[in-house]
């Protein structure tokens, strides 16, 4: 997707809108002009003392108009403006989510870099001053601009001739000479603030090493160096839009000279009469105020490509700073296994929009090359078509198609997973993520899964949610693909997550446990609050459950803010859950209070546990380590600690007290 | 323009030569008026165009000098914002360092980065157009209106009578849209967040199954908060439409009252056009405050956050008086030696004075070379008994011996240069991994760099990578896994040789084989020095010569892992409840 993919659609969503903003910019600039036209004729005309002051009374009253109205009309363009760049960007926010929501079990670990939902969200914010500031008023200048040739056209071809050139030197020239001049420049500062956010990024997060090391002054020398290089930029470009605007005044000042000049001519050839010599000269300022803004408003253009390049970037599946690793594969270590997954999401979401191509019977195509099919607007369709025999050559399984509420209702009883010689890589020629693992899962199985950073874990879920498809084998709930039901959309049904920061929405308490089902009744959802053990503390808030929940929020410890998780996926009433490393970060006593509500919580549902170390794994049926994609020790507690060494190190680390049994009974 | 914008090296000359400037940029801005006025009669009386070359020649030549001040003008409110932004910026990096990680930590990163970078960049915009949009304010107007009134009082009263009105309108619609935007400001919140509260919860949503109906909700949403921002801009509007409805209304009314006393020949052409010519200029200047009024208010809401948190800094600075370079004999008393000891006595924090206190009552000895371990639920006080201990934090109360002389507080360059510091996740600097294990000791050989990278047991790892020690790692390198990330910061400190380590939670989020196999690395390199480790990971006290229990900020036990034991205490509760697993029911 290109940069002009956020901007050109809407000039045909929009025309009409469009128009009248251009329209009305176009009025208010008349009417400021017509303002000093009609002034300027009043006073001369009044200075020949007519006998009757009904001589003047029509100019009289244009000048009150013109004076009114220019503030009036510019009120209502401003207006009308925002009103369609707010329609624009809501549409946007609709759009970039819709892009977003196929990759959404991807993206925490395709953008690596810091916070990117909020800098899209905000790109989005920052958009709109591309139509404000730089589109609109460059369309007005130039409708300003033919209004204006074809006005004194109408008197005086000739003259208008070099008019038009004057103000294609304002609106033209000067722009595009400034853009070629500042090329560069504008490149190397977005570098070099890129470096500077960067380091200063880095020495604050640092900063505590960096106050140990005693060797700020150096850091502050350092920065300070690079900061002047942008300042030594950054002036330079300052610089040359003060002499631009310089220039541009010049040009100001030939104009009022020529129209002088050919005001005095046309007087004297009798052309004209002596009362539109003041007026037309006097009409010169307020009219170049449409044009002069034209080179500020061209000179902005670069800094919207960072936002433009972002948000062009969600659609291509590329995510930020991915590339630069891209190169960089490597299987063993965790970056490498990131990296890779920025290919496989393209596989998942291809396989989920596959099934989903095969429902719905049209063209569904992925975010890469067939994304904008998602946006259901018409400006997409010349791209759709140009992607679709893309999109057709590709394999559709119908394996969606074999989803039918008979077998979700079932799965939603109770839910048979077999995971049968299952391989997943995320990208031809890579190594396994996961390699011929076999898993049963009757209703009601628990297990648990320990393993190193990379050694297939998250992956395993993900087959299980269907997100990903297995390369080979198979991932199957109750007969049928879990890729299907995820292709479906009914996957929410059967399996529910918990993970380690689960997102609580800004909104109350009790709509945020409500997500897990919208039609629970009052008593469900109180129900599951209880079962999570959060109803004392929901019932001390000062509003109940109708507790805003970024008020709640901050009174929640870690453990609390879990338990608003849990009882929402409660209510989700799946008969699988996945819990992937839920009590990381919290303090035993704590973690072990929430496993013990979460155990007795989910007694009669499947589990899948992904933790990572080994308190509460006595409860489980069984124990499964993973180590590079592959199932290296599995038994139950008992079996392994009877039979593997390795298991019996490891449990010693996390019970030393037990293996050594001091003093403790 | 107040002390804070003028508070820097020049600015006294600055003022001074922009108002001789914005002085000369009046009068231009008159004989503009005078030489197009003239041309302009001249030509209307029947005048040849010729004879009007001084007239034009007058216009043009002030007409430059109108533009060539205007140019002066902003170049040097420029130069002067510049250096008052690099001032600033100054004061702020380092008071940020001065101040530590505990500022960054209660700010947010984010928050720390925007204010520095985008804050002063806001800020010395706002310096750059106050200054002499001010001066320009206070000067223009006052000559323009003054010729006028020479020339013709009406016309000069008509324009004087305009201000006041237009102030004062200005004022009653400032108000009226707060008030209105206070009454909106909740449910404005709500909609304003929605859309980037969606996208962060987006993973959670789509587990929930409930991602792909959400976009309806979006747009529902967003459409909302359309007309809530329109109702609110309708009224934010109006006070420019104010300031733009008055000037050319009274622009239009000194037109039309001129025009009608013409015609009774009360005056003539020649005024009549000069004091049209210079109506609007007599309201450029407060135009312009008007349309730059939200870049200038920005800055100064930007200055007025880096002043807070500046002053923070300095009123903590007071507290801290520490000595930027300490001298040879000053860090021999500083340096930590197995005969060394170190002594808090009643030592307590409060992060605020009325709030509650994070430590209290801390009665400690360290004494030479030993192990540590600090334990204690969350919340009970081991993160910030070690940021006492680390100097990032001074004591709001007790007192601090080393070797038995009273110190206060360990916030000292010296004291400093004594530890290494691995907190839970160790920061690794976008550099080459040498260049992080380097990082105390800049001067360190390649020799000694891959020996502590041995020690660390990170060799296998460097060997793997593609540039051995030499490959960029951190943020925007090759990501490192927690493991490995905690192995780098060990062999920072084993090349520092420096003779404390503090540790904060070193091993928690790590998956168990991980942490083992740390733990078998680390060990050796904890023996000879004073290692205090934080931690809820109770195996690590077996191998701690002493442990420290706290409860609530206070001290509860101490002693070693058998004499607790025996206590039966806080201790023996928590490694009961430990070993004894997770309970169903």
């Amino acid at each position: 997707m290109k940069r002009e993919d956020w901007i050109r659609p809407y000039f045909s969503t929009h025309t009409w809108r469009f128009a009248l903003i251009v329209f009305l910019g176009l009025l208010t600039a008349l009417c400021a002009s017509a303002l000093m036209f009609t002034s300027g004729y009043l006073i001369s005309k009044s200075s020949l003392r007519p006998e009757n002051i009904l001589m003047v009374y029509v100019p009289v009253v244009l000048v009150r108009t013109f004076g009114i109205s220019r503030s009036v009309v510019h009120y209502v363009e401003r207006l009308v403006g925002h009103d369609t760049i707010l329609r624009i960007l809501s549409h946007m926010r609709v759009r970039l989510y819709r892009l977003l929501e196929p990759q959404a079990l991807f993206i925490r670990s395709r953008f690596r870099t810091g916070d990117i939902l909020g800098m899209l969200a905000d790109d989005i914010e920052y958009l709109q001053n591309i139509f404000m500031r730089t589109i609109f008023p460059s369309i007005v200048a130039l409708a300003a601009y033919v209004v204006v040739i074809a006005a004194l056209g109408w008197f005086d071809p000739a003259f208008a001739l070099l008019m038009a050139f004057y103000i294609a030197l304002l609106i033209f020239v000067l722009p595009a000479l400034s853009l070629y001049v500042n090329k560069a420049r504008n490149r190397q500062l977005k570098q070099k603030r890129n470096q500077l956010y960067q380091k200063l990024t880095d020495a604050v997060l640092g900063m505590g090493d960096w106050v140990i090391s005693g060797r700020q002054a150096t850091f502050v020398n350092d920065y300070e160096r690079e900061e002047a290089e942008v300042a030594r930029i950054e002036r330079s470009l300052s610089n040359w839009s003060k002499w631009r605007t310089f220039a541009a005044q010049g040009v100001v000042g030939a104009v009022v000279i020529s129209m002088i000049y050919w005001a005095a001519q046309m007087f004297a050839a009798q052309a004209i009469d002596a009362t539109l010599i003041a007026a037309f000269v006097l009409v010169v300022f307020p009219m170049m105020e449409a044009f002069l803004p034209v080179s500020d408003a061209i000179d902005k253009l670069p800094q919207y490509t960072d936002s433009l390049d972002r948000m062009a970037k969600v659609d291509q599946g590329e995510g930020e700073g991915e590339s630069r690793n891209k190169s960089k594969h490597e299987g063993e270590s965790e970056g490498a296994r990131k990296n890779s997954i920025t290919s496989g999401e393209q596989q998942a979401s291809e396989s989920a929009e596959r099934a989903a191509d095969g429902r719905a019977g049209k063209s569904r195509g992925n975010y890469d090359s067939c994304g904008n099919s998602d946006n259901h607007e018409n400006h997409e369709n010349h791209e759709n078509r140009d992607n679709h025999d893309k999109c057709d050559k590709r394999s559709h399984s119908d394996s969606s198609s074999l989803i039918t509420e008979k077998l979700v209702q079932a799965a939603r009883q109770s839910a048979h997973i077999r995971i049968e010689h299952a391989s997943y890589r995320y990208e031809q020629g890579s190594e396994m993520a996961v390699e011929e693992l076999s898993l049963d899962i009757p209703q009601g199985k628990k297990i648990a899964v320990i393993g190193r950073s990379g050694a297939g874990k998250s992956t395993l879920l993900k087959l299980i949610q269907g997100a990903l498809a297995p390369t080979s084998g198979a991932v199957t709930i109750n007969g049928t693909p879990a890729d299907a039901y995820a292709g479906a959309d009914r996957i929410a049904t059967v399996v529910s997550v918990l993970n380690q920061s689960p997102h609580l929405f800004d909104t109350t308490v009790a709509n945020n446990i409500r997500l897990g089902r919208y039609d629970a009744s009052e008593e469900e959802l109180r129900q599951a609050a209880r079962q999570a053990r959060l109803d004392g503390l929901i019932e001390s808030l000062p509003e109940g459950y109708l507790t805003p929940m970024h008020e709640a929020g901050q009174r929640f410890s870690g453990g609390e803010r879990q338990r608003v998780a849990l009882a929402r996926i409660l209510l989700q009433q799946t008969p699988v859950v996945l819990l992937d490393e839920p009590t990381v970060g919290l303090d035993p006593r704590t973690e072990r209070e929430l496993l013990a509500t979460m155990f007795d919580a989910m007694a009669d549902k499947s589990l899948i546990w992904i933790t990572h170390h080994l308190v509460g794994v006595e409860q489980m049926d069984e124990v499964i380590f993973m180590e590079e994609g592959r199932i290296i020790m599995r038994g139950t507690h008992e079996q392994l600690m009877k039979q593997e060494a390795r298991y019996r190190r490891l449990y010693q680390l996390d019970r030393p007290l037990v293996m050594k049994a001091v003093g403790l009974s | 323009m107040d002390k804070h914008t003028l508070g820097f090296k020049g600015s006294k000359l600055v003022v001074a030569v922009i108002v001789l400037l914005t002085f000369i940029h009046s009068v231009s801005i008159l004989y503009i008026a005078i030489g197009l006025a003239e041309t302009i009669s001249s030509l209307f009386a029947g005048q040849a165009l010729q004879e009007q070359v001084d007239s034009i020649a007058k216009f043009l030549l002030a007409f430059f000098i109108r533009q060539l001040t205007a140019l002066l003008m902003q170049k040097i409110a420029y130069r002067y914002a510049e250096t008052a932004g690099r001032e600033l910026r100054k004061q702020l990096v380092s008071k940020l360092f001065q101040f530590g990680p505990r500022l960054v930590q209660s700010e947010g990163t984010g928050n720390v980065v925007t204010l520095v970078l985008d804050g002063i960049a806001q800020f010395r915009t706002y310096v750059e157009l106050i200054i002499p949009r001010m001066i320009g304010t206070a000067i223009t107007p006052i000559i323009v209106l003054g010729y006028v009134c020479w020339l013709d009082p009406v016309a000069a009263i008509i324009l004087a009578v305009t201000m006041p009105i237009l102030i004062v309108f200005m004022i009653l619609l400032g108000l009226a849209t707060k008030t209105h935007m206070g009454r909106q400001w909740k449910s404005y919140r709500l909609l304003s967040n929605h859309f980037v509260d969606s996208l962060r919860g987006l993973e959670t949503l789509k587990v929930l199954g409930q991602s792909k109906a959400h976009s309806d909700t979006i747009e529902r949403v967003s459409d909302s908060y359309r007309s809530a921002t329109i109702k609110t801009l309708r009224m934010a509007f109006l006070s420019s439409f104010a300031l733009d409805f008055f000037t050319t209304l009274s622009v239009a009314m000194v037109a039309v009252n001129l025009g009608l006393r013409l015609i009774e020949g009360d005056t003539v052409l020649y005024p009549a056009l000069l004091i049209l010519i210079l109506a609007p200029e007599y309201f450029l200047p407060i135009r312009m405050v008007g349309a730059d009024y939200h870049a200038t208010l920005k800055g100064k809401e930007a200055g007025k956050a880096i002043r807070a948190v500046i002053e923070k800094g300095e009123a903590e600075a007071v507290k801290l008086a520490s000595s930027p370079s300490a001298h040879a004999a000053e860090q021999a008393k500083w340096t930590w030696t197995k005969d060394s000891t170190l002594t808090l006595k009643e030592v307590g924090l409060k992060h605020e004075a009325e709030g509650p206190a994070s430590l209290d009552d801390i009665h400690l000895t360290l004494r030479g070379m030993k192990k540590v371990g600090v334990i204690g639920a969350s919340g009970a006080g081991k993160s910030t008994l070690i940021d006492i201990l680390g100097g990032f934090l001074a004591p709001s109360s007790g007192d601090v011996l080393l070797n038995g002389e009273s110190i206060k507080r360990l916030t000292e360059e010296g004291w400093r240069q004594q530890l290494t510091y691995i907190p839970q996740q160790p920061y690794l600097y976008n550099s080459s991994l040498a260049d992080n294990v380097r990082f105390y000791t800049p001067d360190a050989s390649e020799e000694d760099v891959k020996q502590a990278i041995a020690a660390a047991g990170l060799d296998q790892v460097v060997a793997r990578l593609p540039q051995g020690m030499d490959e960029v790692i951190g943020n925007g390198g090759r990501s490192l896994s927690g493991g490995q990330e905690q192995r780098v910061a060990l062999a920072r400190a084993f090349l520092s040789k420096r003779p404390i380590m503090l540790l904060d939670e070193p091993t928690a989020h790590l998956d168990i084989e991980t942490e083992y196999e740390l733990k078998e690395t680390m060990l050796p390199l904890l023996e000879n020095k004073l290692v205090l480790m934080a931690t809820h990971r109770l195996h690590w006290m077996m191998e701690m010569d002493w442990v420290i229990v706290l409860e609530h900020g206070r001290i509860a036990e101490t002693g070693t892992h058998e004499e607790l034991l025996e206590r039966k205490g806080l201790y023996y509760e928590m490694m009961r409840m430990q070993m004894e697993g997770v309970d169903e029911g």
